[in-house]
Parts: C-alpha cells; sequence; structure tokens
C-alpha cells in the first residue's frame, strides 16, 4: 500500500507525445481510475508506475520515494493486462503461483497453496485450476489474471482495461463483482478504461485523461454532475449529454435562455447563486447542458412544450432513448423500452431547467449550473 | 450408399498415396539393397542375390568410416550450437528492439542462403589459407553459420514475434529478472521452433558438400567429401558407397522424424485475448 | 416489394464421415417466420444457434433441407439466388478492390444489362441516402469501416429488392460508429419501406431496430413478436435473460402458503417476496419455480414499507443512474434505481417488488408459468 505520485511526466514515440506533462497524486488506500478515449494515453501511465516504461521527463514516487531508476521488478507492484497476459505454457494454478515463486517475492509452497485457494475461491474459479490457458473463455483468463494479480500484496495494484474484451452481459456482471471484492484489495488500485460506467462505479476518484493531460480529477459524482468542459460532459453518460446552443440575457432581475435553433426563450427559474456568476459574465453565447434524463417528452402538445419530430427511438437495455429534433437540434431523452414510437412522428419536449449546467459557447468551459453548493456537498467536490 | 462410397474413395487414396510413397522411395529403397549385395551382383537389376553384410564389415573395420562420421558430427553440431548461442539472442533482439536499418539486416542474414556456396567458396579458401583456419574443426564451424544462422534466426524470430510483449511485462511485474523471464517464461514458448530450426540446420549442415570438399580433406573429414574416396580410380565399390551412404543418412533421417513431431505449433496461442 | 413467409423449415449438415455420434444435428429445426409486406424482422439469438443459416436458406446460398419459403406469393426454394430479387449485405465488406465506389454500388445493374443513364440516376438517388454521395469517387481501400457499410447497404439496395437480407452489418464497427449507424439503418429502412430480415446477436440492435424479433436458440424458434412483447412477456427463461441489460434477475423459489397469501422463499436468504394473487390458481405450498424480475422491477421501499430488510451487497453509481446488488442465497439480485441517495455496502434496505411484472418460469423446462 503506497501513495503514487507522478510529477510533470513527459512521454515521447518518437515524435508522438503520449504524455504531456502528467501529474497526479493517488491516496494510500485510494482506488483510482484513468479513464478517457482510446489514444489518450491512460496505459502509457500505468507504464510508467509500473516501471515497464521510463518517462523521458517527471518523477514517479512510492511513499515519496523516486522510482524512475527502480526496474520494474523491483518496484512491487502487481499488474493486470488488457491481453491478460497468462503464461501460455502453466496450468492457471502455476500461473497464479508464478508471483510468489519469483526470487524476490518468494513463500513457501504451503503459503501458495492456501493464497490460492482463497483467491480463486473469491473469484469463483476454483475450479480451473488445473487448466491452461488456452482451455478458458475470454471471461476466465479475465478472472485468472486478475487472480494472479491478487495472490500477491503489493503496493500498487495496476489494471489495464481488465475488462474491455468481454461483451457488454459479461462486463457488467464482472464489474459488479469487481466492485463487491474491491474491499478486499486494501492496497492501492489504479484502474484504466474507457467505459464511464466502470469509471463511475469503481473509482473513489477519477482521472480524465486525454491526449496525454490530465483533464479533471475529482469523485465520480464531481465529475458527473460538474464537468470542467464539455468534452468531459459528454464522456460521462450514456446516452450522452445534451448541449443546447443559446444566448443568455438579464430579465426583470432574473435571466432568460434563447435557444440558437429555432429561438424559443425560456425564463430561468430562480438560483441565488447561479445568476451572480451570470452577472459576473454578463450576458454571453452558451451552451445548455441537460442530461437526457432531465428531458420529459409527450406525444401529445402540452402545454409550454417544445415541438419536435422522433429521429430515433432505441433501446439501451432496460430503458430506451427518444432522439427527438429541431431543425439542426437533436434532444436525447429516456423513455421506457417497447414504447410504439414512429420516426418523423411528432413529439414534444420539456427541458427540467433546474438540472441545467452551462458552458461557455467559445472556449466550452463548465461555467455553472443549478444547486451547485448542494452538489458540491454531495460530490466531495475538492478545489 | 454414402459410406460405400467413401469407403471406396479411401481404399483409392490410399492404393494412390502407396504408388507414390514407392516411386518416391525407390532410390533409397535401391540404395539400401545395393548394402547386402555382393560386387559381383552389384550391376544386376533383379532382386533375386545373396545378401551378406560384407560390405558394413569393410566400411566399418577396415576404413575410416568411423572417424569421418564423428568428423561429421563435430562439425555439424558444432555449428548449430554456435547458431543457437548466437542466434537466439540476435532472433530476440530482431523480434523486440526498434534500432534502426532493423529491417535491412534482418535481410542481410537471410540473403546469406541466397549466394550458391560455389561462389564464395574460393574467396573464402584464400581467406582461410591465410587465418591458418583451413582444414580445421574451426574453420568449418565457422563457415557453416552460412548454412545454419539464417535458418534459425528467421524460424525462432517469428516465435518471438508470436510471443505478446506483455508477458514478459507480466513476468517482470511479477518480480522476475531477465534471464529467468528468458529460461521460465519464454524458452518454453519457442522450444518447438527453436528444435526444429535446430535439426533442421544439423541435418542441412550434415549434407553440406562444397564448403568441406573445398575448405578441408585432410585432417578433417566430413561423411559426405569422404564418400567420394569409395569411388576408387580404378575399382568402383558400389556396395560399399552404399553403406557409407545409408549409415551417413540415417541421423538426418531420425531427425527429420523428430522435427515432424515439434512442427505442432499452438503452444503460444490461447495465452492472449481470443 | 414483398413480405416474406417460411414454413416448416429444417436443415441439417450431413456430418457422415466426421461426428458419427451426433444426433438430429439440426441447425434450423422447424422453423416458421411471416414477415408482411415492409416489416423489419430480426433474426436474434446467441452464435450458432441457426439465424445466419436460416438467412443463408432465404438468399438461397444454402440448400434447403426441407420446408418452403415464399417471397411475396412464390416460392423460392429452387429459385437461383440472383432471381429471388433480394439485397444482401452482410457481415464482411465483399467489395470488389479495383472498382471505385460508384462502379460498386452500380457493378450489379450493369450486369443486368441496365442502361447507363438509369443506372447514374439510380446512384445518385441512393447515394445521399446512405451518406456516401462524396465517397462516390473513392477507391474501397481508403474507406473507413462504417463508410464501407454504407456502401455496402447502398449496393444492397440500389437493385430495389423484394426482400433484404442483412448479416451483422454492424459487428465490424466499435462503439459510437456503430450506434451511429444503427440509426441510419433504421431510418433509411423506414424511408425505402422495404421487407427486412436483419441477423444478430446483439439484443440492444434487435431492439432498437426491429418491429418484429424472432429469438432463435439451439436451431429452434423460442419467440417471434414485438421488442414489447419479447421485453414484457417472455415464453421462457432463455428468453427473458437474453433480452435486457442487465439481464432479468432469476431466482430459484420454493412457494410457501400463509394465511391468505402465498410468500416467494429463497434458499439461505430472509428475502420474502408476496406472491401476487393472480398466480394463486398455478401455486402452492412448497411449490417449487423459478421467479424473474427484471432490475427496473425491483424497488427500494420507503421507511413504512413492509418489504424485506436486506443488505446492500454491491452499490454502484453510475451517473444516469445506480444500481444495487443483494445477495439472495448464491445469486446477486440486482436492481436499478434513479434514487440519489449514496448507500454503501451493509446498508439495509426494504426491498419491494413490482408485482405484476414478475414472471414464474419452470424449475426444469425454463418455460413460462402463466396465471390461469
Amino acid at each position: 500500500m503506497a501513495r503514487i505520485q507522478l510529477e510533470n511526466i513527459t512521454k515521447k514515440f518518437g515524435k508522438v507525445t503520449a504524455l504531456d506533462g502528467i501529474s497526479l497524486d493517488i491516496k494510500e488506500n485510494e482506488f483510482f481510475v484513468l479513464f478517457g478515449p482510446a489514444g489518450a494515453g491512460k496505459t502509457t501511465i500505468l507504464n510508467c508506475i509500473a516501471g515497464i516504461q521510463m518517462p523521458d521527463e517527471g518523477v514517479v514516487k512510492f511513499d515519496g520515494e523516486i522510482m524512475n531508476l527502480v526496474d520494474a521488478a523491483h518496484r512491487d507492484t502487481a499488474m493486470v493486462f488488457e491481453n491478460y497476459a497468462l503464461y501460455p505454457q502453466m496450468t492457471v494454478y502455476d500461473n497464479m503461483a508464478s508471483p510468489l515463486r519469483s526470487k524476490l517475492y518468494k513463500r513457501d509452497e504451503a503459503y501458495i497453496k492456501q493464497k490460492i485457494e482463497e483467491v480463486s475461491k473469491m473469484m469463483k474459479m476454483d475450479h480451473l485450476l488445473q487448466r491452461l490457458p488456452s482451455q478458458l473463455s475470454n471471461g476466465q483468463k479475465q478472472r485468472v489474471a486478475m487472480g494472479r494479480a491478487l495472490v500477491r500484496s503489493p503496493r500498487v495494484f495496476l489494471m489495464d482495461e481488465p475488462l474491455a474484451h468481454l461483451d457488454a452481459k459479461l462486463r457488467n456482471a464482472m464489474r459488479t463483482e469487481l466492485k463487491e471484492i474491491q474491499v478486499n484489495f486494501g492496497t492501492t488500485s489504479i484502474y484504466v478504461t474507457h467505459d464511464f460506467m466502470e469509471a463511475m462505479s469503481l473509482g473513489d476518484r477519477i482521472g480524465i485523461i486525454n491526449k496525454g493531460k490530465v483533464v479533471q480529477i475529482g469523485t465520480g459524482d464531481a465529475i458527473y454532475y460538474m464537468p470542467c468542459n464539455e468534452f468531459v460532459a459528454q464522456l460521462m453518460g450514456d446516452p450522452e449529454i445534451n448541449l443546447i446552443p443559446g444566448r443568455l440575457e438579464k430579465k426583470d432581475g432574473g435571466y432568460t435562455f434563447t435557444m440558437q435553433e429555432g429561438g424559443r426563450t425560456y425564463v430561468l427559474p430562480k438560483d441565488k447563486d447561479l445568476f451572480a456568476k451570470f452577472d459576473q459574465l454578463g450576458a454571453s453565447a452558451v451552451d445548455m447542458g441537460l442530461r437526457p434524463q432531465n428531458l420529459k417528452y409527450s406525444f401529445t402538445p402540452q402545454e409550454g412544450y417544445l415541438k419536435c419530430t422522433v429521429y430515433s427511438y432505441e433501446s439501451i437495455g432496460n430503458k430506451s432513448v427518444i432522439v427527438a429534433e429541431m431543425g439542426g437540434q437533436q434532444l436525447r431523452m429516456i423513455a421506457p423500452n417497447g414504447l410504439h414510437v414512429k420516426i418523423d412522428q411528432d413529439v414534444y419536449v420539456d427541458l427540467m431547467l433546474d438540472h441545467s449546467m452551462f458552458f461557455d459557447a467559445g472556449t466550452k468551459v463548465y461555467q455553472s449550473r443549478y444547486n451547485e453548493a448542494e452538489i458540491k456537498a454531495v460530490a466531495k467536490w475538492e478545489d | 450408399m454414402k459410406t460405400n462410397k467413401s469407403l471406396l474413395g479411401s481404399i483409392v487414396q490410399n492404393v494412390l498415396l502407396v504408388i507414390y510413397a514407392v516411386f518416391a522411395l525407390f532410390p533409397l529403397i535401391w540404395m539400401v539393397i545395393l548394402t547386402f549385395k555382393p560386387d559381383a551382383e552389384i550391376y544386376t537389376t533383379t532382386f533375386v542375390f545373396h545378401p551378406t553384410l560384407n560390405n558394413y564389415r569393410v566400411v566399418l573395420f577396415e576404413t575410416d568410416y568411423l572417424r569421418y562420421l564423428r568428423d561429421s558430427l563435430i562439425v555439424s553440431a558444432g555449428a548449430v550450437a554456435v547458431s543457437v548461442l548466437a542466434g537466439v539472442p540476435a532472433a530476440y533482439a530482431l523480434a523486440r528492439y526498434n534500432f534502426k536499418k532493423k529491417e535491412d539486416i534482418a535481410f542481410q542474414i537471410l540473403s546469406f542462403k541466397f549466394a550458391p556456396e560455389i561462389l564464395v567458396v574460393l574467396p573464402l579458401f584464400m581467406i582461410f589459407q591465410k587465418l591458418h583456419i583451413y582444414d580445421s574443426y574451426f574453420g568449418l564451424i565457422w563457415v557453416y553459420q552460412l548454412i545454419s544462422m539464417p535458418l534459425l534466426i528467421w524460424v525462432v524470430r517469428g516465435y518471438f514475434e508470436d510471443i505478446s510483449v506483455e508477458i514478459e511485462h507480466a513476468a517482470e511485474v511479477d518480480g522476475y529478472s531477465w534471464y529467468q523471464i528468458f529460461f521460465k517464461m519464454l524458452l518454453p514458448l519457442i522450444k518447438p521452433g527453436l528444435v526444429s530450426a535446430a535439426l533442421l540446420a544439423f541435418i542441412f549442415a550434415w549434407n553440406s558438400f562444397t564448403f568441406p570438399l573445398i575448405l578441408a580433406g585432410t585432417n578433417v573429414q566430413p561423411i559426405t567429401v569422404a564418400i567420394t574416396k569409395f569411388l576408387g580410380t580404378g575399382s568402383a565399390h558400389y556396395g560399399q558407397l552404399a553403406v557409407a551412404a545409408t549409415l551417413s543418412a540415417l541421423p538426418a533421417i531420425v531427425f527429420a522424424l523428430c522435427i515432424q513431431k515439434h512442427l505442432v505449433r499452438g503452444l503460444s496461442f490461447g495465452a492472449v485475448k481470443g | 416489394m414483398a413480405g416474406l413467409t417460411i414454413k416448416n423449415l429444417y436443415k441439417r449438415y450431413d456430418n457422415s464421415g466426421k461426428k458419427k455420434n451426433v444426433q438430429n444435428d439440426y441447425a434450423v429445426k422447424d422453423l416458421n417466420l411471416v414477415a408482411e409486406q415492409g416489416e423489419f424482422i430480426a433474426l436474434l439469438g446467441p452464435s450458432g444457434c441457426g439465424k445466419t443459416t436460416t438467412l443463408r436458406m432465404t438468399a438461397g446460398l444454402e440448400e434447403i433441407t426441407k420446408g418452403e419459403i415464399y417471397i411475396g406469393d412464390v416460392l423460392v426454394n429452387n429459385l437461383h439466388p440472383k432471381d429471388r430479387h433480394i439485397g444482401l449485405a452482410f457481415e464482411d465488406y465483399a467489395m470488389y478492390p479495383p472498382l471505385t465506389v460508384y462502379d460498386n454500388i452500380a457493378f450489379n445493374l450493369k450486369a443486368k444489362g441496365v442502361d447507363k443513364a438509369e443506372i447514374d440516376r439510380r446512384v445518385r438517388e441512393i447515394a445521399p441516402l446512405m451518406q456516401c454521395d462524396d465517397l462516390l469517387d473513392k477507391m474501397p481501400v481508403k474507406l473507413s469501416g462504417g463508410q464501407k457499410q454504407r456502401v455496402n447497404i447502398a449496393r444492397a439496395i440500389i437493385r430495389r429488392p423484394e426482400l433484404l437480407l442483412m448479416d451483422e452489418p454492424l459487428s465490424h464497427l466499435d462503439g459510437k460508429a456503430r450506434q451511429a449507424m444503427r440509426t441510419e439503418i433504421k431510418r433509411l429502412i423506414n424511408e425505402i419501406k422495404c421487407t427486412t430480415v436483419y441477423v444478430t446477436h446483439d439484443q440492444l440492435e434487435a431492439m432498437s431496430l426491429a418491429d418484429k424479433i424472432a429469438i432463435i436458440d439451439l436451431g429452434v424458434l423460442q419467440q417471434f413478436g414485438t421488442p414489447a412483447e419479447v421485453y414484457d412477456d417472455p415464453v421462457n427463461e432463455f428468453v427473458a435473460s437474453f433480452i435486457g441489460e442487465p439481464p432479468m434477475n432469476i431466482l430459484e423459489t420454493t412457494i410457501v402458503g400463509e394465511s391468505d397469501h402465498f410468500l416467494f422463499t429463497f434458499e439461505n436468504s430472509n428475502l420474502r417476496i408476496v406472491v401476487p394473487e393472480r398466480y394463486n390458481n398455478v401455486v402452492s405450498n412448497g411449490f417449487k419455480c423459478k421467479v424473474g424480475v427484471r432490475p427496473m422491477d425491483v424497488l427500494i421501499g420507503g421507511a413504512d414499507s413492509k418489504g424485506s430488510p436486506e443488505k446492500v451487497a454491491t452499490f454502484e453509481n453510475l451517473g444516469d443512474e445506480r444500481r444495487i446488488g443483494i445477495h439472495v442465497g448464491e445469486t446477486l439480485l440486482m436492481l436499478i434505481t434513479d434514487d440519489e441517495t449514496r448507500y454503501k455496502a451493509g446498508d439495509i434496505i426494504k426491498l419491494e417488488v413490482r408485482g405484476e411484472k414478475t414472471h414464474l418460469f419452470d424449475l426444469k423446462t425454463g418455460e413460462r408459468i402463466r396465471e390461469r
């Protein structure tokens, strides 16, 4: 168990800058998720911590001790690889025993046996121990890879997209399972993923990485409710957040929001802090961000609802998404499965404005939102 | 109806295969028959003759045949050993590291096998004379690298490339040093390739004729060159020649059978995502 | 344009000489399907269930062992694929690499000898529909996966087929491209109103695209119905667990009779759920079966709830929703809630279940037990 610090890590591959001044401070015993799109540099960060790759610049510290010159074997980390990297010539048992049989972390066979039994029971794979990796399904390989890392008590536990190659159902089930055994880790853990559900579910804190840079760090709630820019807002949530361009105008001591598409004007419900923030900005072009669950729909005309047409109606599992279209503006919202919705039929949409957040239309940077103070409290916001 | 048809099909298939096998093996069979024929019956083409082991006795006990065999063994095994020791690290480097002109170097190594031996053997002869390694084990083992090394490097490199680099990383994180990783993790995975490449290299070295003919001949006499001695100026003892040839072909045949078993790949599959 | 009728369709692969001990190895077994004119049908099932075989038999690429296939009123069993008036879009984008996108799309019409002006008119008409008008001069190698699939579909629909057959056209695409293409296909079919059979193993695709879904397992049709029907009214355990994500909770239960009602009880668990009254005629004290309920239909009761108090095993805050797992014996019962409370493992919540949304399944056969 250790505190992991990265200071200004830069890593280039030829002319490509993979990491550009990454600084992270991961607390002892924390489950930290690195989240971002493919190619953001997440795996490279993990490799730098494990000692598989050397940063060109910057310092990697474990508990304040600089580790740059310590090779991977001596860093006392355990890692789960995206492609599992099981030793093909060894049985599952021997794969799991391998870290405890190496010179550095050597334990006697009785201890190894007991430890493997304990871990394999926890991972529900005790019946697999005598098999070879080639005889396992992807889900089982994933368990073994995880189990091999869990038999040791390393200073830090590194996981690189361990669920990425599983199909959706298995991935969700494994994520829940992982959540359940997470409490038994008792180790600082760093988990790389491009799946926002994994990030939200597992992470004590999440670090959003994009193009080799840290974009935002915070709890899942903090990032979900107060994303630092539109990129992060779109990353968190499926279906994606609705971004509605428009203009803010001060009127009668309050504010109105006029949609760019269609020109509909909404009187914004009062929120003192929010309006104070608007006062600072002056009247300006903003993008309103509204999560799909904060839109209401009706198939009959309703007072104050916006008239749109259905662009699509698609299932996302236990519920469905209606995409409504009004001119060039698309609006996503949640609906139950199995409705009889026809494409291009009329649908009436209401915005629950008191759940909205606002981004600068030019820089796409987060400005403010409704109930910011309350949300900061729930989200354990750190400045 | 269907089963009858497939039965007939397999009979026809097998008959054809037997015919082909006889055709392909006929020279070998003829050679083995010759070894049991007395000199007087060598030229008769009938299969009825008076079998004798006399040819074997003469070759094994009245000539230096065993010495030649030993020489062949030393140079071939030596050549393969050197190839393995130098070639496996080279193959690893070519598979794993990125350096300038990597592919050019790899191709250069392969290209050693392109030139006919006879083309380079004369300059080599001059060089060997100057270096005083003419007609020595060392000299032959050295020059045999042209035969065995490219083969070994190319086969083993392919095997290394098939092993995902994460397996090495995983072992490293598990606390193994590089040498331990190499012997515990990598070697078992490349073994099928390494063994078959080494055996093939051994066979090629064993069968090599041009190099030992020109670059050796008195102190060191591999079997391929020595066999020609049985073609005396006046009389050709074809029976003895056949014995020598048969015996010298044996190791190659045995090894070839061994390789067959090892050529089964697939051990490296299934370790990473499917 | 025409409908599709499949009657008692069988397919058996000749395995003589290979696996002699396999009996009844039907890839497709007694399949009956009717697609009305203009309907979008999805064939859904796990890999190897026979859905692709069915599609290939419909296309004429595979021999029919037994049964009849009609396109419109025409029995097509013995018709050559080119005479069946079908359009095909397969998983692999088999495009002709030396031809431009334009020529690829036009290839079929050229082969039929349609005159040049007409071909040009039709290509220019289809291209904007599939958003590939600016790709027409490109070579196939220059296209991205999504673009290739668009061209592929354009090629299938340009001959104005009576029946459009698609086999996992999205399986090579990932994430957002896949979702976007799915929407495009749906809108396109809606526009050209062509009878379509779509093969997929992804239940979300089937749920999103199809007017009706045929769920197939082991060569046998399990259920054929609208997305709402297969979701809310599954005929057996297989369909119930195949449709929906996360899947329906299905638990083995023993019914216990109380004074005026029955209870679902579970091994190694204190959970008690009242059996909805409509099942009173089919259950009895000690009756064993499986009970299924979707995660959305398990609710957290308020302070005065009569629901069983249960310990939270997992709590996952996913932003858009929260998922809670509760141990019922060996299985993890999942529930999905919009409730904003942040629970943690070990918290006690009261469990309630929407009685009208529970389904009973036979313990052995997995068949649905319906109320009488």
